[in-house]
């Protein structure tokens, strides 16, 4: 319908008003049908609301002053009463026009919001019911499109790893998604911001050229606002569906980080299953083989003493395979990442447990245990500590001539305990003090080159350093392990 | 004849290895090679000694078989495993295994094993009221512990610790265990209890925890008092 329907048919009621006063008043004299025109002017009030009510107004006033207010016939008025008669007539319908203008829109406000609250309601109930987070996405985004404002509405996902997925809305240029993820990341929005409901566009607001974009939990809403001054019901209506799609996005973040979650916990058992049947696999053959080489060396078994030697030496190349197969194992559990069973220790009872299970190497060996009395406990792996001491003293049994003296001590420095092992052989080049730790970096022929890596993983997986120096006497290795924090244990 | 021991093991390779090198050394051997076959054979031959691997096919690993033995046979069952986590060690142990040996080992260490087991049995059957490690003496009659003749005076919960390490010496005891037997069935604590308890004890024998004469520890699995 045009927009000058209600003007026409406002001016054309008073003139047909007007016809059936003249009809009237020319057959008998009544007084106050000027009130016609009140109905009339309420009417269109009602209806279309305040311009096609003044103008009907105005109308009216005209022509009831020409035609009927004497002098008839112009628009001159003769004394106060016909001009108090005619200034009552325009107030009048001046004012029934604003009040029931003012009715009009209310009730239009009213059947808006109740039309927009079951919009929300059905399109809520319906988003929250899909299974798919990215159809419900969908469907906000849709509702949001019919708002005569919007012409763009596009969801981004932004995980924890900073990854931006466009969710909803393909046509976002790749510059666009970036932008996206950099107010994700910044927590800033660009142009819109949300308070109490409802969208505010900002000073900066770039119009309808450019996106906008507005930071969620989960994600980044970016949308297109045509108007510079939108109406309020559907900037309204726009907050709240941004809401639902903030809500739908969280629920999307919390059901693929619960999943991650599980795929860890997964891959970690499969990993250390894995590796238990590998341990099984390569350790059975070299079991049997020790176990076979080692029964014929009883004397009743009756060999040669040259036979026993060659099985002597067959059996020392066995538990070298053992222990090869053994250290790839220990490091491949380390790079595995599978977790450390931390507990409160005594460091001298660490050194005393690794000192007992190599005690049958370290015969005519003199080993300097240096430990004060009050050293505080250190919170470690008790076996992957172990296996840091044990690999340390073997190491230095190897470079220490025969007879040759260990030393072992640890001091406490502030949150850490800063233990060392050394030996009084030959110094280690100066090049070498650094790649020692290295992977099969060995400086034995015979050695895996693995035992001093599996040392700087375990240290450095409990938070630690580990480093090599020449001192004076010999080579020295230092290793720091954290101390039981004071308020651990009551 | 040194003893029965019955090789459980469902390597042949295995089982062929240890019944030559045991059989050198005077044991009477048998070997079967899963979980059914080795309660049959506990219940009818009786063997003194039984080599459990803990991985056995089928559906009765070791653990299995070992639940099945324990209220029946009095033989002392050592644990074999590859690579076993403390845990399976813990469990073994506290299913009532004697010992665990880690595989691969050589034939001169498991006899010495099996000899310890064994001497340990008789050392319970004859009932000696005085145990001894070293220059340490516990004399479970009287209730007194000394160091080459000096008295140490324990409080209790140091004595009931001791006495228990002293009554299955040479074996390893689980830390759940004494948590069990020293503070009792219902007892809240864990590890670091007994490890307080033993630092301790060590200090008054004079035990240097970097150098341990007496208790040793199991790393992962608990204490042993040397025998």
């Amino acid at each position: 319908m045009g927009r000058l329907v209600p003007y026409s048919i406002a001016v054309g009621g008073v003139i047909a008003i007007t016809l059936a006063i003249a009809i009237v008043t020319s057959l008998a004299n009544v007084a106050g049908l000027s009130a016609f025109y009140l109905l009339l002017v309420l009417w269109i009030a009602a209806r279309w609301g305040r311009g096609p009510a003044l103008a009907g107004s105005i109308a009216a006033f005209l022509l009831y002053d020409f035609f009927f207010v004497p002098p008839v016939g112009t628009f001159a008025v003769r004394g106060p009463s016909e001009l108090f008669e005619l200034m009552v007539l325009l107030a009048v319908a001046l004012v029934t026009s604003q009040l029931a203008a003012s009715i009009r829109r209310a009730r239009a406000a009213s059947e808006t919001l109740a039309s927009d609250s079951r919009v929300l309601y059905e399109l809520a109930t319906a988003a929250l019911r899909t299974p798919q987070v990215t159809a419900a996405l969908s469907m906000v985004s849709e509702r949001a499109l019919t708002l005569a404002s919007v012409s763009r509405f596009a969801l981004v996902a932004v995980d924890s790893g900073k990854e931006a997925t466009v969710l909803v809305g393909s046509d976002l240029t790749a510059e666009e998604v970036r932008q996206a993820a950099w107010a994700h990341e910044n927590g800033r929005s660009v142009g819109i911001a949300i308070s109490g409901g409802e969208v505010k566009l900002m000073k900066t607001h770039p119009g309808a050229a450019t996106a906008a974009y507005l930071p969620l939990a989960g994600g980044v809403a970016v949308m297109r606002i045509e108007s510079n001054r939108p109406e309020l019901g559907e900037l309204r209506m726009l907050g709240a569906l941004i809401g639902l799609a903030d809500l739908l996005l969280d629920r999307r973040r919390a059901a693929l980080e619960s999943e991650r979650a599980r795929g860890f916990e997964a891959s970690d058992k499969l990993k250390a299953a894995i590796l238990s049947s590998l341990s099984h696999e390569l350790k059975s053959p070299i079991a049997s083989l020790r176990a076979g080489l080692t029964a014929l060396l009883a004397p009743q078994a009756g060999l040669q003493p040259e036979q026993q030697e060659l099985l002597v030496d067959l059996d020392r190349q066995a538990t070298r395979l053992d222990r090869l197969v053994g250290d790839m194992l220990a490091l491949s559990r380390l790079e595995a990442g599978l977790e450390l069973d931390r507990e409160p220790h005594g460091f001298a009872e660490l050194v005393g447990t690794a000192l007992y299970q190599l005690r049958s190497d370290l015969k005519g060996h003199e080993v300097a245990v240096k430990l004060a009395d009050d050293l505080p406990p250190v919170e470690v792996d008790e076996l992957q500590v172990g296996r840091v001491l044990t690999n340390l003293v073997e190491n230095a049994l190897e470079w220490a001539p025969a007879s040759g003296a260990l030393a072992i001590g640890a001091v406490a420095r502030d949150s850490v305990l800063e233990a060392w092992v050394e030996n009084d052989g030959p110094a280690i080049a100066p090049v070498d003090l650094d790649r020692i730790f290295e992977t099969f970096w060995t400086r034995r022929a015979r050695g895996s080159g693995l035992g001093l890596a599996i040392c700087k993983r375990v240290v450095e997986a409990h938070g630690g350093t580990i480093r090599a120096e020449n001192m004076r006497r010999g080579p020295r290795f230092t290793f720091t392990l954290p101390l039981v924090r004071v308020t651990a244990r009551p | 004849m040194s003893g029965r021991v019955l090789v459980v093991d469902d390597e042949v390779e295995m089982q062929r290895a240890l019944r030559a090198g045991l059989g050198y050394h005077d044991f009477d051997v048998r070997a079967v090679g899963n979980g059914v076959d080795a309660i049959r054979e506990a219940a009818t031959w009786r063997p003194d000694v039984i080599l459990l691997d803990l991985g056995l096919p089928g559906a009765l690993d070791g653990f299995g078989v070992l639940e099945a033995l324990r209220p029946a046979t009095r033989a002392a069952v050592i644990v074999v495993s590859v690579m076993p986590g403390e845990k399976d060690k813990v469990r073994a142990l506290d299913l009532g295994a004697d010992d665990y040996l880690v595989k691969p080992f050589g034939t001169e260490e498991l006899v010495a094993r099996i000899r310890a087991v064994l001497r340990r049995q008789v050392d319970v059957s004859a009932g000696e009221p005085v145990v001894r490690a070293g220059d340490l003496e516990i004399d479970l009659a009287r209730r007194s512990v000394t160091v080459g003749g000096r008295t140490v005076k324990l409080t209790p919960t140091e004595y009931e610790l001791l006495r228990y390490l002293a009554l299955h010496a040479g074996k390893p005891v689980t830390h759940s265990t004494l948590l069990r037997q020293v503070w009792g069935e219902y007892a809240v604590g864990d590890k670091y209890n007994t490890r307080y308890v033993v630092a301790q004890i060590r200090k008054k024998l004079g035990d240097d925890p970097a150098n341990p004469r007496y208790i040793v520890n199991e790393p992962g699995v608990g204490y042993r008092l040397e025998s």
